[in-house]
């Protein structure tokens, strides 16, 4: 029988030693920034199947062409006088959220990524955000523009690209500053996390500037038919529209004002207008059409903006990018989703370069002190959520089959057409094009 | 007045969209009438429709009005290959077997398009005018998408009252076993009654484009293929002409109801449409449980 107790003890102590042996862990591994960095890897869940394939792939192809600039142009990420590579690890989300939260997992857990980008949109930049967080694992939003997700308390969620608030006030600004006169606005917009939380607040700096809210209601995500929301905003009788949610309802809310011609002075939507396929399915019935935009192939972002600003510079220049991105993407042009998915991986190379460090802690504490602009626009964070404070929007219009910048001013490259042609009149061939 | 200009205008406007949607439903209802397998892939095949439309378009010229006629005979030609090829071995197989199958396939026609085709949402203007009818305007080619699919409707019914081919589906829906023994071939009824089912889908998909020429993408089956189900089990699940009925009771349930829904305060009545539509399918499913025209068992 004393074998048997021999053995009870035995395996007891082994079983002590054993737990003992796992808090002890930590103290053997060396600290991240003691250790001779070897590679920086930067993973993400993509969209790349799904509702948001086309934004994902661009996010892709971005991607690629600014961890290329930062690998093969800069030589690398100067972390402790040692250049390192970044590595990019991506999988497919296939624009679902339960998806999103398994990869952020994955990514954290299997792949032993030291930074993550968020998603495409705002829903999925949510589903993975409390997963990063509790990893203490650097999660960028580049696609997740709504303010909620700042305003969860999370500590590792940073944003690159302007918040939704802020999607619509230019467009209002612009209205302002063109026609004084026109003051009866109509809001038309998708049921959903993003787009609410753009016309949220549009619709506070519309009461700001002094416009009378004349509609304002929302449709369901996915419309096949929006002919009963519009008939109804015709009879409100408005001066301007501004609307939309993704892509599709943009694109079907457009082709169902001209189908029901609903003139108006002005209109914007948001995301649909931004990419080309707006104006080749929609032909001249886009003409006038404006939408804001994170970014544009354009605007005049450059070394000399930073240094008049007396702001550093990073990354590639505005056509050094466009050459990158032709490596990736071949004749495809680069929209907005593109290049501020390449501006979070610059942001990272920037923040792990002035931290020296790629622990996350110390890469957030750096990034709340940083201010500096790169082809994107300017890069500057609030240090208390995250959320981006230093980047503006840009406002464009369709005008004789270009998308030219209309405002702010100071990034314009053309005048706004306003008031806009009637649909019979582009029916007619007429283009919003000043001669 | 001008509630009573918006009601006529919605209700216009969801008598176009439901008898789109009621071509929709009419293959999806037919394949399972006749094969009694559910096409969880239907959404894929009013894709390719939209996208023939697309291209015929742009690439040719070729008007969507035309174009029906070419996606319907796509689609048979699919209908046979996918018959052949995956269908014919899963007659008889169990309901999880055929339900994924045809998901696969479904899968595979997107993927295939998103290949091939790209994820952009393209559209077309196919501009030939339109209406003024006083409290509205309707541009002629949703009317164009009205009169096709009842036109199409029409003729499928006389085919199938008419005709001796007609007759032997209607044979093997009845009784297979007699059927047979009457000499008809039950395989190539099979496969006949498949392929149209799919071509109609396919046709129905240049219809949609008709009334939405916009947001034409590998992916935009779903939407359709979820109300293609709710369409089918309110017409009756088997029978296509039930289908097309309760098509057109879908769309003027979703539409006709934003009217009336909007004269509520404080409520949103584009996401209570949705709502109202299945509400009343839920009652109507109440008092008649096999649907609008499910006479059999």
């Amino acid at each position: 029988m004393a074998w048997k107790k021999a053995v009870i003890i035995l395996l007891l102590v082994a079983l002590v030693l054993g737990c003992a042996q796992q808090p002890q862990k930590p103290k053997v591994t060396p600290t991240p920034t003691a250790a001779p960095v070897e590679k920086i890897v930067i993973g993400a869940p993509l969209s790349l199947s799904g509702k948001y394939a086309k934004e994902g792939q661009q996010s892709l192809w971005g991607i690629q062409a600014a961890v290329k600039w930062v690998n093969d142009v800069h030589g690398g990420i100067d972390v402790g006088g040692k250049k390192v590579k970044i590595e990019f690890k991506y999988y497919d989300d296939e624009s679902k959220k339960e998806t999103v939260q398994s990869l952020v997992e994955r990514l954290i857990t299997v792949d032993k990524v030291n930074f993550l980008l968020a998603p495409y949109s705002s829903g999925l930049t949510l589903a993975g955000a409390p997963i990063a967080d509790k990893h203490k694992v650097l999660y960028m939003s580049h696609g997740g523009a709504s303010d909620r997700i700042f305003e969860q308390g999370y500590k590792y969620v940073v944003q690159t690209l302007s918040p939704a608030s802020k999607y619509q006030t230019g467009f209002l600004d612009m209205i302002k500053e063109t026609d004084p006169e026109a003051k009866k606005v109509a809001f038309v917009y998708e049921d959903a996390e993003f787009s609410k939380a753009v016309f949220a607040g549009a619709k506070s700096h519309a009461e700001e500037l002094g416009f009378e809210i004349v509609f304002d209601k929302t449709y369901p995500p996915k419309p096949t038919d929006l002919t009963p929301i519009l008939s109804e905003l015709k009879a409100a009788n408005p001066d301007i529209v501004l609307g939309g949610g993704h892509f599709a309802d943009g694109q079907l809310l457009a082709s169902q004002m001209a189908d029901l011609k609903v003139d108006v002075k002005a209109i914007s939507i948001i995301v649909a207008p931004a990419l080309p396929a707006f104006y080749e399915a929609l032909g001249t019935n886009a003409e006038g059409i404006c939408g804001p935009g994170q970014w544009e192939i354009g605007v005049k972002y450059s070394p000399e903006a930073a240094e008049k600003l007396g702001i550093d510079w990073y990354g590639p220049t505005q056509d050094e990018f466009l050459q990158l991105f032709k490596e990736f993407a071949g004749d495809e042009e680069p929209s907005y989703h593109a290049a501020e998915a390449a501006a979070a991986i610059l942001a990272y190379a920037k923040a792990i370069e002035t931290a020296q460090s790629t622990d996350s802690d110390s890469v957030r504490d750096t990034m709340s002190t940083l201010d500096y602009m790169t082809f994107f626009g300017r890069w500057k964070i609030d240090p208390e959520t995250g959320k981006q404070i230093g980047h503006d929007m840009i406002v464009f219009q369709w005008q004789g089959g270009e998308k030219v910048i209309v405002w702010p001013p100071e990034a314009a490259n053309a005048q706004p057409y306003y008031p806009i042609p009637t649909w019979d009149e582009k029916e007619a061939g007429k283009l919003a094009k000043y001669e | 007045m001008a509630f009573v200009d918006q009601l006529l205008t919605n209700l216009l406007y969801g008598a176009i969209l439901g008898s789109v949607y009621g071509l929709a439903t009419m293959g999806l209802s037919l394949i399972f009438g006749v094969l009694r397998i559910v096409n969880v892939g239907h959404g894929a095949f009013i894709m390719i429709g939209a996208f023939t439309a697309f291209w015929m378009f742009i690439l040719y010229g070729i008007p969507p009005l035309v174009s029906i006629s070419i996606a319907l005979i796509v689609g048979l030609a699919l209908g046979f290959v996918i018959f052949y090829t995956v269908i014919k071995r899963l007659i008889d197989a169990p309901e999880l077997a055929t339900l994924l199958a045809t998901f696969g396939i479904g899968l595979f026609l997107e993927e295939l398009a998103k290949l091939f085709w790209g994820p952009d949402y393209r559209g077309f203007s196919w501009n030939v005018g339109s209406v003024n009818m006083g409290m509205t305007i309707i541009p002629v080619s949703k009317i164009y998408a009205l009169i096709s699919s009842i036109i199409i409707a029409f003729v499928l019914y006389l085919w199938f009252q008419r005709t001796k081919l007609g007759a032997a589906v209607r044979a093997v829906v009845e009784d297979k076993e007699g059927a047979m023994v009457c000499g008809i071939n039950v395989t190539r009824i099979y496969a006949l009654s498949f392929a149209i089912g799919i071509g109609l889908t396919v046709a129905s998909g240049v219809l949609i484009t008709l009334f939405v020429p916009v947001g034409i993408n590998p992916y935009m089956g779903g939407e359709y293929t979820l109300k293609a189900f709710v369409i089918a089990v309110l017409g009756g699940l088997a029978s296509p002409w039930g289908a097309f009925y309760a098509g057109f009771i879908f769309g003027l349930l979703e539409n006709g109801s934003y009217t009336i829904l909007g004269l509520l305060p404080n409520v949103e009545p584009f996401s209570l449409t949705r709502f109202v539509a299945f509400t009343a399918l839920l009652i109507i499913l109440l008092v008649k449980p096999t649907g609008l025209l499910g006479g059999e068992k």
